[in-house]
């Protein structure tokens, strides 16, 4: 081999071993590879980056609700116990949130968690029968597992953080971040008026949205498995693997609500309900075997409307609670 | 000294400094869990029964549900990690008695109204809103210039 080919080979090998190598873990659920994860991962590639003059910057408070992307930085003042931080996004994004800089003291008390979904007085949306991952894992603890993994991504279009620091002048920044989900699945409505299309694509899983209003709702259109399935529309909702139910009730727990209709058959045309509770949960639960979907409109019910309703009702579900 | 060795010398060097790709798998938490629980279950008697204590209970019943289910594939799985873990036992001890200090504390959930989750729903909305319009005038006065 001549000098300058040796050479050339040499710089080569100098040029590869300078290279770095970036590892990702990849959560494997059931030992397959789910089409979320793939997702996933080439999400977080496609994520946009602002530029920093234009990223939104605020101070969080103890209790707060944050629907807008940015950094967020908490200083505690006085020692704060007991706070929450709501984060909200559009139904069709999932949320990430990434610790930039923690400042708090594990080893005496402080903690950060982050939730994968909301809990309201105990109930948990969503629950952990539309969830696909058990509860203790939902939560993600900063002060076990944050300077490893620095990012947490939510399923759904909301997630919560709690954290607690005894000390003044303990702080932490976060960045939020909105990543677009292309089949939303457990929804809470920011408006108690609009319009959504739920499709679930030949998976096992039921899936809910929220909307914290009482409303009236108007289903448009409702494809469940094939159309002409003379055989499944002799067995009705109870023996049919995929349905659609419209829950009432009054809290954020959709396996405590109340079922105010069953539809188990697909249809076209408006078909509308009026629901007179603080929740009302629109929830397609699909066997897997065939693409569901679900379109329906809602509107908020007004004040007149909801005592017309107290009056005709002798019994209404959601006053009782 | 000639090229080749030296090069031969520099890319062992380079190659062992790389940061192994087993650092880049979370830390398995199982077995230290499992350590908490067993502690967990004998502490449920002597304090009041916080909303933490219930999930971690609620998480070592779902875990030993699973781990049924799952057969004797988990179990294999777990060995590995328990040998490696033995040497740490006091650092695990320490985390123990960390956990079971913030257990003490009251239970994570937030008592909200509706009425009031809402007022906030809008008022984030509204600060979206405002922020979005901002934005985008920033936005056009850049592509304007």
């Amino acid at each position: 081999m001549s000098g300058t080919s040796r050479a050339q080979l040499c710089f080569l090998l100098l040029s590869v071993t300078a290279l770095r190598g970036h590892a990702r873990f990849l959560d494997i659920q059931d030992n397959e590879i789910s089409p979320e994860g793939l997702l996933s991962l080439l999400s977080s590639e496609l994520k946009r980056e602002l530029p920093e003059e234009f990223v939104y910057r605020r101070a969080l408070r103890c209790l707060d609700m944050v629907a807008i992307e940015g950094q967020f930085t908490f200083t505690a003042e006085r020692p704060q116990l007991n706070c929450a931080v709501f984060f909200i996004g559009e139904p069709s994004d999932i949320i990430s949130i990434e610790y930039d800089s923690v400042n708090i003291d594990c080893r005496g008390g402080d903690f950060i968690k982050v939730f994968d979904g909301w809990v309201m007085k105990g109930e948990k949306f969503p629950s952990t029968q539309d969830h696909l991952l058990p509860l203790y894992e939902r939560y993600s603890d900063y002060c076990e597992t944050g300077v490893s993994r620095p990012i947490t991504r939510s399923s759904q279009n909301v997630a919560m953080l709690f954290f607690r620091l005894h000390q003044s002048g303990s702080s932490f920044t976060v960045t939020f971040r909105k990543l677009i989900n292309p089949f939303p699945c457990n929804v809470v409505s920011q408006t108690p008026e609009g319009s959504f299309t739920m499709v679930i694509p030949q998976q096992h899983r039921n899936c809910s949205f929220s909307i914290i209003y009482p409303v009236e709702i108007q289903i448009g259109e409702l494809s469940l498995g094939q159309h002409n399935d003379l055989k499944r529309s002799i067995l009705g909702c109870a023996g049919s693997g995929d349905f659609v139910e419209l829950l009432g009730g009054n809290g954020m727990d959709t396996s405590k609500m109340f079922p105010m209709a069953d539809l188990c058959y697909s249809f076209n045309g408006p078909a509308q309900m009026k629901v007179g509770c603080d929740n009302t949960v629109v929830r397609m639960v699909s066997s897997g075997k065939f693409v569901n979907r679900v379109s329906f409109r809602y509107r908020l019910l007004g004040h007149q409307e909801l005592q017309q309703m107290k009056g005709n009702s002798v019994e209404d579900v959601c006053l009782r609670a | 000294m000639k090229p080749v060795p030296l090069v031969l010398l520099i890319t062992s060097v380079l190659l062992t400094t790389h940061i192994p790709l087993s650092t880049c798998r979370p830390r398995d938490l199982s077995l230290m869990s499992n350590q908490l629980d067993d502690a967990l279950l004998t502490r449920a008697g002597d304090d009041a029964m916080s909303y933490l204590v219930g999930e971690k209970l609620l998480q070592y019943l779902q875990r030993n549900v699973g781990a049924q289910k799952a057969g004797g594939v988990l179990h294999l799985q777990h060995f590995p990690t328990a040998r490696l873990r033995s040497p740490h036992e006091d650092n695990s001890l320490e985390e123990l008695t960390e956990f079971s200090k913030r257990n003490d504390d009251p239970p994570i959930s937030i008592d909200l109204t509706f009425h009031l989750l809402r007022n906030m729903i809008e008022m984030a909305r509204n600060e979206n809103q405002r922020e979005q319009a901002e934005l985008n005038r920033k936005y056009l006065d850049e592509v304007g210039k």
